[in-house]
């Protein structure tokens, strides 16, 4: 049990930090995605394209193993970092369309009104438009967050020690399968305790309305 | 002297020509209404002042400045970002479907802008926004999310909003098509009120009452063009212009 708990450390850390990360990269995404400025949104379209359009195994392992012979100065010792990495990455390019369709839902004349007041694009952005698409990214963001949270267990495969890698260790090592029911009960608690945070989040975010 | 001034402006859009040639002028202190059917450019000619538009041709100048000016078919005469930016600030736009930030109070939806563009202290910010809305009557709304407010009382902020800035010219596309006929009157009081106190106006509106109580002069646009302009007495009771006289009659039948 206590190695379960461990393991489920990780895979929260995991899930958090990766998603925590992809957020950022994904606003920049999304912006630089309806950005009239080609530079700027033919690079996204195409960064959104490939990590969408390709495998996320793939990517891990790629990360993990591909990464260091092409640079061996990236030599990605921890498997944690490879993991953080690939995970951040393809959850950014998901991030980024759903941030962009809440951005582009909100009315137009939102961001002629700021205009009209002498506010910069970026500050209409920023202070009016933005803060309005929050509560509509929530529900696909949370519905994403659990995907990711049940995908981390993809790092079985680079041997991180996360909550599935765990699980099927000491199913084999007790040659028990019974193990594999507190280990789907805690993902059940996770998925359970962040769909109340999503909500209460999402909640806060509608007050105005 | 004049603060917007206007010289053979177009505008097309890709299939029409929604402003054709329109040359006006509107000096300090004036009140001008332009009225005309739908779809005669009327708004598109005010947001081509406002740079919520680009002409096709033609030269806008605000404050005796010139703000755009294009050639058709030759690039863009343009400001710097910063100068378009100083020059736009000169003018406050009410918009028909009041625009509110409905993330923001009714004070802050005014403070907003004097904070981020004028650089005001939110003290001062706050202070001027909850005076403005006394002014239009809105004395305990001050913490109202404009959700919890009516069409009325949301154009009504809208107003103080754009006032805030401290325009030169306040711009009004069609503030009162989209509220309730009870509402209308609430804010066609404010407007009123505004245009008394001095302020240069150029309205877009329907509310030929308005027109014929606060304007200085109306101007009758059609298919984009300026129609008739005139004194409101005169044009009221004896347009010249034969779409104008058709439209008289159109609006005295409803």
């Amino acid at each position: 049990m206590p190695a379960l708990i461990k393991a489920t450390g990780v895979t929260m850390e995991l899930t958090v930090t990766s998603v925590l990360t992809a957020v950022g990269l994904g606003i920049f995404l999304a912006l630089a995605r309806i950005s009239k400025n080609p530079f700027l949104s033919k690079p996204a379209t195409a960064y959104i394209f490939f990590f969408r359009g390709s495998p996320l195994l793939i990517q891990l392992y790629f990360v993990y193993y591909g990464l260091p012979l092409i640079f061996p100065a990236l030599n990605i010792s921890s498997k944690f970092l490879a993991a953080y990495i690939a995970f951040s990455l393809n959850i950014a390019a998901y991030l980024a369309e759903i941030i962009r369709a809440a951005i582009q839902s909100i009315d137009k004349g939102q961001m002629e009104a700021g205009r009209s007041l002498g506010l910069s694009y970026g500050q209409c952005m920023s202070l009016v438009v933005i803060p309005q698409s929050y509560r509509r990214m929530i529900p696909p963001v949370c519905n994403e967050f659990l995907m990711v949270l049940k995908d981390t267990s993809l790092v079985s495969i680079i041997a991180l020690t996360d909550l599935t890698f765990q699980t099927k260790m000491i199913a084999s090592n007790k040659a028990s399968a019974l193990v594999y029911i507190p280990s789907l009960a805690i993902y059940l608690v996770l998925t359970a305790i962040f769909t109340i945070i999503f909500n209460r989040l999402e909640k806060k975010f509608s007050e105005y309305e | 002297m004049s603060i917007i001034r206007t010289v053979d402006i177009c505008k097309s859009f890709t299939t029409v020509e929604a402003v054709k040639n329109v040359s006006l002028s509107v000096d300090q202190g004036e009140v001008v209404a332009v009225i005309g059917p739908s779809g005669s450019g009327k708004s598109t000619f005010l947001r081509c002042i406002n740079g919520l538009e680009t002409i096709t041709d033609g030269e806008i100048y605000i404050d005796e400045e010139l703000f755009e000016k294009r050639v058709k078919g030759h690039p863009h005469v343009r400001m710097t970002k910063e100068r378009r930016a100083e020059i736009l600030i000169k003018t406050g736009m009410v918009f028909q479907r009041f625009n509110l930030f409905p993330h923001k109070t009714a004070k802050e939806n005014i403070m907003l802008a004097p904070i981020n563009v004028k650089k005001k202290k939110e003290q001062e910010a706050a202070a001027q926004a909850e005076e403005l809305l006394v002014r239009v009557g809105l004395a305990d709304k001050f913490d109202e999310y404009p959700a919890r407010l009516s069409g009325g009382q949301q154009q009504r902020v809208a107003i103080a909003r754009a006032l805030a800035m401290e325009p030169e010219i306040m711009l009004f596309d069609e503030p009162t098509s989209a509220l309730d006929p009870e509402l209308v009157e609430d804010v066609l009081r404010v407007m009123i009120g505004l245009a008394k106190s001095g302020m240069t106006m150029l309205v877009v509106t329907h509310e030929m009452g308005f027109a014929r109580e606060a304007a200085d002069r109306v101007v009758f646009m059609a298919d984009g063009e300026i129609g008739e302009v005139g004194p409101p007495e005169e044009f009221f009771t004896n347009p010249r212009n034969p779409r104008a006289q058709q439209f008289m009659k159109s609006i005295l039948h409803q």
